[in-house]
């Protein structure tokens, strides 16, 4: 059995929202520090249920669980910092609102709502 | 002079094709009098999607992009590609190029050897094909297997039987029976639609601005991506292998063609590239973004011979090949291309790499790893010179941040790049192609036409 993990990237608005819930401690670095992230935990069940769920999951070469719906992402994220943990309940209850998020995941890909940066 | 100095390479065939009449007078002579059709894309054989156009490879032979190549290909000239990829006049190509219409357009058409038949692109004549011959594809599933190989009779690289999950494979699969061969002529000169008419350089167009940038030696990054700073350090650091300097010269370019849902939309790949250059990342002196037009094959090894074949036309000495070259899925070995730019690949025609058998490639290949980053060196450094464990750059963890707005690191995509990705995301509605994307854009193409 392989161990599996899904990546929550997080900017300075999730940096805000996570600080003090013990998370903080958990938090790995990529490229020199300049990426910040938390790794979910997820069992072989959940793997295989989010790669039955969405056609367009895989698993990379790491091990870590990519190309999901965007909104499967944000939920993850909203999982983490209510529970305040990065255990595999996180992705189970992320998966209790499966409906919701393949509802959203239609509608993403007609749209997604570009961010604010400025332009050259 | 030193004898090491490496000189531009002729176009492959010894002279460059150039099939566009620029004279609108003598093009409405050429035509008059003569049947018309209008150019349909090619579709999916399943799913009706269209999987190509081509109006794209018309292009590419009427400005000497696939030197020698001059048109859609007769019966025995496919057969022999098929059994050695060469052409009739013996130089080295990997694919058939035909152009393909259903028994009922044929029937309608009534236009046989010795018929010249005017093609309109978007309701205006664009070019003309001068017809040799008539041929019929009885099994296209057939063709398409012998394209591009099955792991029997290729077991040097081929490693899965191809299907219906391979873009390349399914737009042979789904070619109409009729073939109509003979010499395409470009009549009526297409115009390219903003960003595309900046990155157009078409063989002729960009060997005069070697000439002129003082560009001895140029090597070739293919891409269909928008750049993160892995690809930027392999095209500095190929760069580096030129003769008795560095390459002059980094030429860039981008194959634009029909799209497959989750790539990045074209305009965003074009501009990423450029802002590489606008930001100062590789000074634009040393560095051009261009196009070609051709609805990719992803036949790796193959994919990469008509690569060297089109850059060495556009007057590049080097090529930079990697892993998994022009590749989807598991088909073939990860290192094909490599294998044959290094060894050959006798299954395919090349007991010898294509630089090394007669009729061949005089483009010199520059096999790459790959470029990661190092915490420990604290930079990009190269797979087969850093000794430390290195964090892998992988594309669907770099669109994966993009789709959630986070924007990625400097270190391993330039905020310039960025921009550029945001700026068509607000454009399309969506950072990368989707439904509405792919559809729009084989409805619109690249380019527009005026009256003749």
């Amino acid at each position: 059995m392989g161990e599996y993990f899904m990546v929550v990237l997080l900017d300075d608005h999730r940096m805000a929202k996570i600080r003090g819930t013990g998370l903080e401690e958990h938090i790995k670095y990529m490229f020199g520090g300049e990426l910040r992230l938390l790794e979910v935990k997820v069992t072989e069940e959940l793997k295989d249920r989010i790669l039955q769920e969405f056609e367009t999951a895989r698993v990379d070469s790491r091990g870590a669980i990519t190309d999901v719906p965007v909104a499967f992402m944000r939920e993850l994220f909203n999982q983490v910092v209510e529970k305040k943990s990065l255990g595999p309940e996180v992705v189970e209850a992320v998966l209790e609102k499966i409906d919701e998020i393949k509802k959203a995941a239609e509608k993403e890909s007609e749209y997604l709502p570009p961010p604010e940066i400025e332009e050259e | 002079m030193s004898r090491f100095l490496i000189q531009r390479p002729l176009p492959h065939g010894g002279r460059l094709v150039e099939r566009v009449v620029t004279d609108k007078e003598a093009a409405k002579k050429m035509i008059k009098g003569c049947p018309s059709y209008d150019i349909k894309p090619t579709l999916h054989y399943e799913t009706g999607v269209p999987v190509r156009n081509v109006y794209r490879e018309i292009m590419s032979i009427c400005y000497g992009f696939f030197s020698p190549v001059e048109g859609s290909m007769k019966q025995a000239e496919v057969e022999r590609i098929l059994k050695e990829r060469r052409l009739l006049n013996e130089w080295i190509f990997p694919y058939p190029l035909v152009f393909d219409i259903s028994e009922e357009d044929y029937k309608q058409l009534g236009v046989g050897p010795g018929d010249r038949l005017v093609l309109n692109l978007k309701g205006k004549p664009f070019a003309i094909l001068d017809i040799e011959e008539v041929w019929r594809i009885d099994n296209p599933e057939e063709l398409a297997h012998l394209t591009f190989g099955t792991p029997e009779r290729n077991p040097e690289v081929v490693r899965e039987p191809f299907n219906k999950k391979h873009p390349g494979w399914v737009i042979y699969r789904s070619l109409q029976p009729v073939v109509l061969a003979g010499k395409y002529t470009i009549i009526n000169e297409p115009k390219f639609r903003p960003p595309f008419d900046r990155f157009w350089y078409p063989p002729r167009k960009s060997r005069e601005e070697f000439e002129r940038r003082g560009w001895r030696t140029v090597i070739n990054h293919q891409t269909r991506n928008v750049p993160h700073v892995g690809h930027e350090f392999l095209m500095k650091c190929a760069a580096f292998t030129g003769d008795v300097e560095p390459c002059h010269g980094i030429l860039v370019n981008a194959v634009i063609g029909v799209k497959r849902r989750g790539d990045y939309p074209d305009e965003a790949i074009v501009e990423g590239h450029e802002a590489v250059n606008k930001g100062g990342y590789i000074k634009p002196e040393r560095h051009l973004p261009t196009i070609v037009l051709w609805d990719m094959r992803y036949g790796n090894p193959l994919e990469s011979l008509l690569h060297g074949i089109i850059r060495q036309n556009m007057g590049c000495t080097h090529h930079m090949f990697g892993r998994d070259h022009a590749a989807v899925g598991e088909y073939y070995d990860k290192w094909a291309t490599q294998i044959l730019w290094t060894k050959g690949i006798p299954s395919y025609g090349f007991p010898a790499p294509p630089t090394d058998v007669p009729y061949g490639l005089d483009i010199r290949p520059q096999n790459m790893r790959e470029f990661s980053y190092c915490p420990t060196c604290k930079e990009m450094a190269y797979s087969e010179t850093c000794g430390h464990k290195r964090e892998k750059l992988s594309g669907s963890f770099l669109r994966g941040m993009v789709a959630e707005g986070v924007q990625p690191p400097t270190i391993i995509m330039r905020p310039e790049v960025y921009k550029v990705i945001v700026k068509w995301w607000k454009h399309f509605g969506y950072p990368f192609c989707n439904e509405k994307y792919v559809i729009n854009k084989e409805k619109e193409l690249e380019v527009d036409l005026e009256d003749l």
